[in-house]
């Protein structure tokens, strides 16, 4: 194994032996799995680039330098191939993409592999042990002695990798330039959203419109008008029209009016049209979810014409899984499904499988009863009619789904208080989250202000400070307590769950560890502040600095094994039927966290003060 | 900021124009902060009008440092921190984010030196109010709600507009204001060497530049754009050196002839007494608590998100801290960094303040020696690298910074002034 990192810088021998130059880079030839390297890029004297073919020219490497086969003077120069990649100049220090891991991620090193007189690009190297090794190689050593297997190399092999920036480096990557195109559109969506905007545009200059249309479906919503008011105004459009009616209806409604109107004028008048119609529909509403194509037949017909229309009226609908009869001004009449279809005799006439007592909803039914109503009939789709019976649309099973998921997440929210996703919602929602914080401190600082005033002692302006970390024990035991609620709500089987028992031990120890790291770190944080502060620093410091870190300590361990407690308490009042109140667990373990805290701290502070001679 | 990201597109013609005038105005408004504020008073206070031809060539510095700033986040589409990386490669990437972060860390002290010294005028003890403010900066930034209070703190830092009635009111002799202001003047003591640095250091702060770049890329503005921007940074440039001049002249004029030396934000304040009378403490403290606060918000952001992109990691406002460790972990660091420093007993505020800012100056020239390199690769820019006279201009800069950063060093070596 070598890596790029240690390659660059050393030294290119001739044949005689003689030093000819560095190396500045060496370039790949794209287009297999584990591509080869195939021409050395080195640095002669003066610091003029040179570039020679590998396979010809070199006849031996190892870390430490490149021995040519030829003497200097033999030697024929050639020049980057249009289907090469130099690693230094566009790998390395880049932002790729790794279409594995579905992220975003930075190349701190290459790795190569050589296998007789060949070497192959692996992968790239995106963790942390790159950047050290990046900074210095012994640096790397160092820490893999210190942390051993935890610091895992973090390598993505070259067939998971896509270039961000293509066109810095003018060339075309064969294999990978397949690799964003293969991926689900959903996980291109998902890589998209961590692109700044100029990126996204150059992802999205090389999808094919259709591509593009399917990911910008699954991006979240507040990109989604963001995406297309960057595109074009005649791409923006062409990707629109490929798109269901129904989610371009949403990102058009997001646009400003200027732009939408320039976008609809663009499009096919059929199109514009569906989409004007949605338009108008509330949003969270079964009119705002739905699409406008809807295959309908009329009841004169037989099966075997029903059939020759939808192959060739409805090739491109959402869903045909069920066939609408309408009579008269788009009245519906009953409905059809595939299978009655293609199970009846061709001649067969439409009236004789027809069933006319269809489940619909309103337009402006809300989108939670849609979803509820096509998961209580196990519909794959779901007419929407207006008041006089006319067909709209219909809502199809993916909608659905997706309404269901934004409401569970809502649920959850409401139950935890955590939230979900990204988004801001406002100093209001901060206020009753995380308002109490700062009232807490307040109250801690009027106490602890208090306590000092009667209890008469010129470190004042410590005890004031050291209440404070308090909050840091309350702010925990409220991650602890809304942990608890979600295994609550989330409610595993009783059979896959580990004891209460073995939950109390394996807690128990993670609130140890919390609790020793966070209070070695608030030791010396104390022991520095206390150092400054005093004359007689040393003894302050330590004692301080430990009373603060086992106050921590303690009194975490303290809440973890109160929380899972809790949690099992809350697990069978819930399965009892129950109702569980989050707010009173949250606040029963801040309570918990809070009390073992302060007095720990107090009660070591006075043993110290009297016993050890430690005047405060 | 992107996840904060809200699209202006929405809102109507007028809005728009008002945020047209946005990274550059907030980054200069910003820079005007606590450590700027008494730097301008001290230099002022000490040394009269003898640092006001600093801020008039400052004040091209600034306009070429930041317009370069925008243009590269406009040409590029990549943040400062990203283009260091790609051009520089890991080691000297290291040693950049190092520089960013101790100079945010020592501004940061500087924001809650500003919060005790302004909370301090109004009698509230600096160990209640730099606790509970930094926690609630930090909600503000974790909650991202930190948009909608940034404007109000914008608004009400304006307030430092005062400083250019006091200035006339305080009736300074014109013509020696003007000709100070043009004509270069140099006293060889350390104590004015290290405000120097200190002026430069908090007119064009690190920060400022990640900032400014990294809101045209996230806005995606692209070259066709950038005219906007320029304005922008420009008028955000001017205003924010007007009103450091102008507190300058007010305090040279109020405070240096009765040989009043700003040891504590009470006296700083007196500079203002011609302009708002008996107010003056009220209205220093209100404009001083402001601004530290944009910047307090605004510094731990850019410090994340800089180094997370320099390095690859996962940033972002929506990221948990199992997600984005790191990204949190910098923000939170700079804040707690700042608020603990702070609540040290016995502490020199002013001082504080107006030494951060002269560990800014010393850094500001590294990292103005990685834009330059950046800017002026045709590989990188294209056609938009920079002209003769903006490279003049930011060498000069470096140059000077770094000529009386060695000087402080061979000063305080030697024992002179």
């Amino acid at each position: 194994m070598i890596y790029l990192s240690q390659m660059l810088g050393k030294p290119v021998v001739d044949a005689t032996g003689t030093e000819i130059g560095t190396i500045s880079d060496v370039a790949i030839a794209t287009g297999e799995i584990f591509p080869r390297v195939t021409s050395l890029a080195f640095q002669g004297p003066d610091k003029t680039p040179f570039m020679l073919s590998w396979r010809k020219y070199v006849d031996d490497f190892d870390a430490e330098q490149v021995q040519l086969n030829v003497a200097g003077p033999d030697l024929r120069f050639s020049y980057l191939q249009p289907d090469e990649v130099l690693l230094h100049r566009d790998l390395l220090n880049q932002q790729i993409v790794d279409t594995q891991g579905m992220k975003v991620v930075r190349v701190n090193d290459l790795k190569l592999s050589e296998s007789r007189n060949q070497l192959r690009l692996l992968g790239a190297e995106v963790g942390i042990r790159g950047i050290l090794r990046g900074v210095h190689p012994a640096l790397e050593r160092v820490a893999a002695r210190l942390f051993g297997k935890s610091l895992r190399e973090n390598l993505i092999a070259w067939n998971y990798m896509d270039l961000l920036d293509r066109d810095l480096s003018h060339v075309q990557l064969s294999v990978t330039h397949k690799r964003l195109h293969e991926l689900h559109p959903a996980d291109v969506a998902d890589i998209m959203e961590q692109l700044s905007a100029t990126q996204r545009a150059k992802v999205f200059d090389h999808l094919e419109n259709s591509q593009a249309a399917d990911a910008i479906s699954e991006l979240e919503d507040e990109f989604q008008a963001d995406v297309i008011d960057d595109l074009g105004n005649q791409r923006a459009s062409d990707i629109l029209e490929l798109m269901d009616p129904d989610d371009a209806a949403d990102i058009i409604g997001d646009l400003p009016y200027d732009k939408a109107e320039t976008l609809l004028r663009l499009m096919g008048v059929g199109e514009a049209r569906a989409i004007r119609s949605l338009l108008g529909y509330k949003e969270k509403t079964a009119g705002g979810i739905m699409t406008p194509e809807v295959t309908t037949v009329a009841e004169e017909m037989t099966v075997a014409q029903v059939i020759e229309h939808l192959r060739h009226e409805a090739a491109e609908h959402e869903s045909i899984y069920y066939i609408y009869v309408i009579e008269g001004d788009r009245h519906l009449a009953g409905v059809i499904s595939l299978r009655d279809l293609i199970m009846s005799a061709p001649e067969t006439p439409v009236a004789d499988i027809l069933s006319r007592d269809v489940i619909k909803v309103l337009a402006d039914e809300d989108q939670e009863d849609v979803a509820e109503t096509m998961s209580k009939y196990d519909l794959l789709a779901l007419p929407v009619v207006d008041e006089t019976g006319r067909l709209l649309g219909i809502v199809t099973v993916d909608d659905a789904l997706e309404v269901m998921e934004e409401e569970s997440a809502e649920d959850l929210e409401l139950a935890t208080g955590r939230r979900a996703g990204a988004g801001m919602r406002g100093v209001w929602q901060w206020v009753s989250r995380d308002g109490w914080l700062p009232v807490w401190a307040v109250l801690f600082l009027v106490a602890a202000g208090l306590e000092s005033m009667l209890v008469d002692t010129d470190m004042t302006g410590l005890i004031i400070v050291a209440a404070f970390p308090a909050l840091i024990v309350m702010r925990l035991a409220e991650d602890f307590a809304s942990h608890a609620m979600a295994r609550v709500i989330e409610d595993e089987d009783e059979d896959g769950r580990p004891s209460l028992a073995r939950r109390l031990v394996t807690d128990g120890l993670s609130g140890l560890a919390i609790g020793a790291v966070v209070g070695l770190l608030a030791a010396a944080v104390m022991g520095v502040l206390l150092g400054a502060v005093s004359d007689k620093a040393v003894v302050r410091s330590l004692e301080g600095g430990a009373i603060i870190g086992g106050a921590f300590g303690i009194s975490i361990l303290l809440v973890a094994i109160a929380a899972t407690l809790a949690g099992e308490l809350a697990e069978r009042r819930s399965r009892a039927g129950k109702r569980v109140s989050s707010t009173t667990m949250s606040v029963g373990l801040m309570i918990v966290g809070a009390v073992s805290f302060i007095g720990l701290y107090n009660i070591s502070f006075r043993f110290l003060a009297r016993f050890l001679l430690f005047d405060l | 900021m992107t996840a904060a990201k809200t699209s202006s597109r929405k809102r109507g013609r007028f809005v728009l124009l008002l945020s047209v005038l946005g990274p550059g105005l907030i980054a200069a408004s910003a820079g005007n902060d606590s450590g700027g504020i008494s730097t301008y008073s001290v230099a002022g206070a000490d040394f009269g009008y003898a640092t006001l031809w600093m801020i008039f060539v400052m004040t091209f510095s600034l306009v070429v440092v930041q317009e370069t700033a925008a243009r590269m986040g406009a040409v590029t589409g990549k943040g400062f921190a990203a283009l260091i990386r790609e051009r520089f490669g890991v080691r000297l990437t290291l040693f950049a984010m190092l520089a960013l972060l101790a100079s945010n860390a020592a501004t940061s002290v500087a924001e809650f030196a500003g919060i005790a010294a302004s909370t301090e005028l109004f009698g509230i003890s600096k160990y209640i109010s730099v606790p509970v403010v930094a926690l609630v900066v930090w909600l503000l930034v974790i909650r991202g709600s930190y948009r909608n209070v940034e404007k109000i703190f914008l608004a009400l830092s304006a307030v430092f507009i005062s400083y250019i009635f006091a200035a006339v009111l305080a009736k300074p002799d014109w013509a020696t204001v003007a000709k100070a202001t043009v004509v270069p003047q140099f006293i060889g003591s350390r104590d004015f060497v290290m405000l120097v640095i200190a002026t430069v250091g908090t007119t064009i702060a690190p920060w400022m530049q990640f900032f400014v770049q990294s809101n045209i890329v996230d806005k995606g503005v692209t070259v066709k754009d950038l005219v906007i921007r320029r304005i922008d940074v420009v008028f955000g440039a001017i205003t924010a050196n007007v009103i450091a001049w102008f507190i300058i002249v007010t305090t040279a004029t109020v405070l240096h002839p009765a040989g009043i030396r700003v040891t504590d934000a009470a006296q700083a304040a007196t500079a203002l007494v011609p302009a708002a009378g008996a107010y003056a403490q009220t209205l220093f403290a209100v404009g001083l608590f402001s601004a530290s606060v944009l910047a307090a918000t605004v510094l731990p952001l850019t410090a994340a998100y800089a180094i997370c992109e320099a390095f690859g990691w996962e940033a972002g406002l929506d990221r948990s801290w199992s997600e984005a460790p790191m990204f949190n972990s910098i923000y939170t660091f700079v804040i707690v960094f700042g608020a603990l420093v702070i609540m040290l007993p016995n502490l020199n505020l002013i001082a504080i303040m107006v030494f951060s800012q002269a560990v800014n100056g010393v850094l500001l020239p590294f990292l103005l020696i990685f834009m330059i390199r950046i800017v002026n690769d045709r590989r990188i820019m294209g056609r938009y690298t920079n002209g003769r006279i903006y490279n003049a201009l930011s060498w000069g800069t470096i140059l000077v910074v770094i000529g009386l950063t060695v000087a402080l060093v061979v000063m305080t070596a030697l024992g002179w002034g």
